[in-house]
């Protein structure tokens, strides 16, 4: 009886042995999909250009080890994206130097436009903008970046290890702020 | 009668409305409300013009302006490589399976077969094996490197954990206190580098008799390094047992935890993130430092001590439990800075009051909420049922021609949905305390701890099995006229399975549950209306059953 158990297991080991290189070809699809949106928010968090596309490589091969070692993971992007805040607050603290992600951001947005669409009231609205977001708290903003990204409240708190409910406060907060500049 | 206070749902209500995270009934009322107040809608139609202009900004600003990536996007492929050879460290049993090309399956499974028979005949104990031949594939490794310069806590049941530089220039001796050495010495473990390969092998080839477990678990001091914990229980000896875990990228001991016949135990964790100087060279002085912010050990807790443990943070959670503060109620419970620390944004003036009521004065435990003006107040829900969705208007007409009409239809729904509501409240709590106090930190608990986690875990089973039972008796008969099947799922749970995978196993049970209600009683639209949507509830009522039977079973060990 236990052999026959034994034989179980090593057929569904077998099984995902023989599903590895799909599994390689689900982790390159999700990485050609989603890489810009991590390193987008790797670089909300202030880490460098190149040490966030580093990161971002990273979290991408830590989701294949983990599905390669059996982990079950029922939202590959809400992990990644937990596993991105973690690594990214990790180097972060590792290189206190970082500079703030919007250093130059402000003179781009007064920048002449590059293009017809970006007219100078539309410009002017989100430098506006621009100042609410960078005017929140780091919660509030972690919160709300992770949710642009399309993260729900409880995959935000998995992230950020706090509660769904903290998360839907700071969410409040955030678009309390942020309604009064639109509404100005 | 208005469900909210003012007359209308606060804003973080409709924002949580909009972002499809209400409870199913919540949600309802809400939208009820919605349909009828010009001002709320207004105010939602204001939200919604916030959340566009959200993403514009991700669009146009974040997207747009922040600078791209410094070079060009590479393959994933070398990568994979890197994480396949790191895995390829695995033990035998991991290992058999890559003999054999993926692709020519039958050859593969008897091929790993007949493998499988020879070591099991060779070896007779497959957990020994994998034990062994991890061990001598550590010690292998740690012989092709040098000593690397490593920091590591020394956590020992009694008094505050330390840090220690031990490798490089700082020698390999841990300052271990002498009756904690002398323990060592007695039970023939070499007590200079205790958390090596090479002192394990050696103390486990040196036993007569023996029983091993191998699993992977992830480092304690990083959750994302996976590590292969081997646990070796020795029957006589001074030593009880001993736990190492060996990083899977490079076989390197990252925690070894001893367990003394007499109650003793150390734990030997490696600091992931080594103090290193500005220019390199690693901090050379031992110093006092918290290593965590647990302790995990009532009888430490008998002597005056300056900082919470384990145990502090266990009572607190079990008061808060007693006035119902951790259901739903955003109350957050940490031990940081050697305190335990009740926080809360949103929490109700009223149950903030009873919270300082019962934990103000405490030793080590501080309250601590922010912006009691910005309560978010959940009002008991008393506003009538209603469907009203259209997309499975099939099932539920055929529900209201089962129940004899509309209103019969709605005092259902009522009844089924405010049973779900409370179960989900108590599936929450459960998974919260499993996660809390993981069966890996349970291990370390005193018996007492042990015995009071599981009270409070049961309390929640028993709680939710009450909801279960209520949802059940209304749901049966109903469901079972409209040609619902009723299925029975085994909860025979493992013996060595720990209730905290249960308890998630449970939540994730609950979840599902929620989901097929709130498309079933016309809630939220749902993609299933051509299944078998009465079948699949019951099945879901039933898988929640056996989690809540693996619960009770293994909380009753």
């Amino acid at each position: 009886m236990a052999a026959f158990y034994m034989s179980e297991e090593l057929v569904g080991i077998l099984r995902q042995e023989r599903a590895a290189s799909e599994l390689q070809t689900q982790v390159a699809q999700l990485f050609e999909e989603s890489r810009e949106d991590v390193y987008r928010y790797l670089m909300t968090l202030g880490l460098t250009p190149s040490r966030a596309q580093d990161a971002t490589q990273e979290v991408f091969l830590r989701l294949y080890a983990a599905l390669k070692g059996g982990e079950e993971i029922e939202n590959p992007r809400g992990w990644i994206f937990r596993v991105a805040h973690n690594w990214g607050l990790k180097v972060r603290a590792r290189h206190a130097s970082e500079n703030p992600f919007d250093a130059d951001m402000e003179a781009k947005l007064a920048a002449p436009a590059h293009d017809a669409e970006h007219d100078l009231l539309e410009r002017e609205r989100m430098l506006l903008f621009h100042r609410a977001v960078e005017a929140l708290s780091e919660q509030q903003k972690r919160c709300l970046f992770l949710r642009m990204e399309g993260l729900r409240y409880p995959e935000i708190a998995a992230a950020m290890g706090i509660s769904p409910s903290a998360v839907g406060e700071f969410l409040r907060r955030a678009m309390e702020r942020l309604k009064k500049v639109r509404d100005e | 009668m208005s469900n909210w206070p003012s007359g209308h749902p606060e804003e973080g209500l409709l924002l949580r409305s909009l972002d499809g995270e209400l409870p199913a009934r919540k949600a309802r009322q809400v939208r009820k409300h919605l349909e009828a107040c010009w001002q709320c809608r207004a105010e939602m139609e204001s939200l919604e013009a916030t959340v566009a202009e959200c993403i514009r900004y991700r669009k146009q600003v974040l997207a747009g302006l922040l600078p791209e990536a410094p070079n060009a996007w590479q393959t994933l492929d070398r990568g994979f490589d890197r994480v396949d050879a790191e895995l390829a460290a695995a033990p035998l049993w991991k290992r058999l399976p890559r003999l054999a090309p993926a692709w020519q399956w039958g050859v593969a499974a008897v091929a790993a077969a007949a493998l499988l028979i020879v070591a099991i005949v060779q070896f007779g104990r497959t957990p020994s094996v994998q034990a062994a031949s991890l061990l001598e594939k550590a010690v292998a490794a740690a012989s092709a490197h040098p000593a690397p310069v490593r920091t590591i806590g020394i956590h020992m049941r009694s008094g505050l954990p330390t840090l220690h530089t031990v490798g490089g220039a700082a020698g390999n001796w841990l300052p271990l206190p002498p009756e904690i050495r002398m323990a060592f010495q007695a039970a023939h473990y070499d007590d200079a580098d205790p958390l090596s390969a090479r002192a394990f092998q050696a103390w486990r080839d040196s036993l007569p008799r023996k029983t091993d477990d191998v699993k992977t678990e992830p480092a304690a001091e990083d959750p994302h390094e996976p590590c292969y914990q081997i646990r070796t229980q020795a029957p006589e000896g001074e030593l009880a047992s001993v736990t190492l875990l060996l990083r899977v990228a490079d076989l390197a001991p990252v925690e070894s935890k001893f367990e003394f016949r007499d109650q003793n135990w150390i734990e030997f964790i490696q600091v992931m993130e080594p103090p290193f100087q500005p220019d390199g060279s690693p901090v050379a002085t031992t110093h006092e430092a918290p290593l965590r912010p647990v302790v995990p050990s009532r009888p430490a807790a008998v002597a005056p001590r300056l900082s919470a443990s384990i145990s502090d943070e266990l009572q607190v959670v079990t008061l808060l439990h007693r006035i119902g503060a951790d259901l739903g109620d955003p109350v957050e419970v940490n031990l940081t800075d050697g305190k335990v620390l009740v926080s809360g944004a949103g929490v109700s003036p009223e149950r903030q009051r009873q919270v300082h009521e019962l934990l103000d004065g405490a030793a080590n435990v501080e309250v601590r909420f922010s912006q009691p003006e910005a309560a978010l107040i959940m009002p008991p829900a008393d506003a009538p049922a209603t469907g009203g969705d259209t997309a499975n208007v099939g099932i539920q007409t055929r529900l209201e021609k089962q129940l004899g009409g509309r209103a019969a239809f709605e005092r259902f729904s009522t009844h089924v949905l405010d049973g779900n509501e409370a179960a989900m409240a108590h599936a929450y709590a459960l998974r919260s305390v499993a996660e809390r106090f993981p069966a890996a930190n349970e291990q370390s608990m005193a018996a007492p701890d042990r015995a009071q986690l599981h009270r409070l875990a049961r309390d929640h089973v028993a709680a939710l099995e009450t909801q279960v039972r209520v949802m059940e008796g209304a749901l049966d008969p109903v469901l079972a006229g409209v040609g619902g099947k009723a299925t029975t799922v085994p909860s025979a749970a493992g013996a060595d399975a720990a209730w905290q995978q249960a308890a998630e196993d449970t939540f994730r049970a609950s979840r599902r549950l929620e989901v097929l209600l709130s498309v079933l009683l016309g809630v939220t639209p749902g993609q299933n209306a051509a299944g078998d949507l009465p079948s699949q509830v019951l099945a879901a009522v039933a898988d929640l059953k056996a989690g809540l039977g693996r619960c009770q079973t293994l909380l009753a060990q």
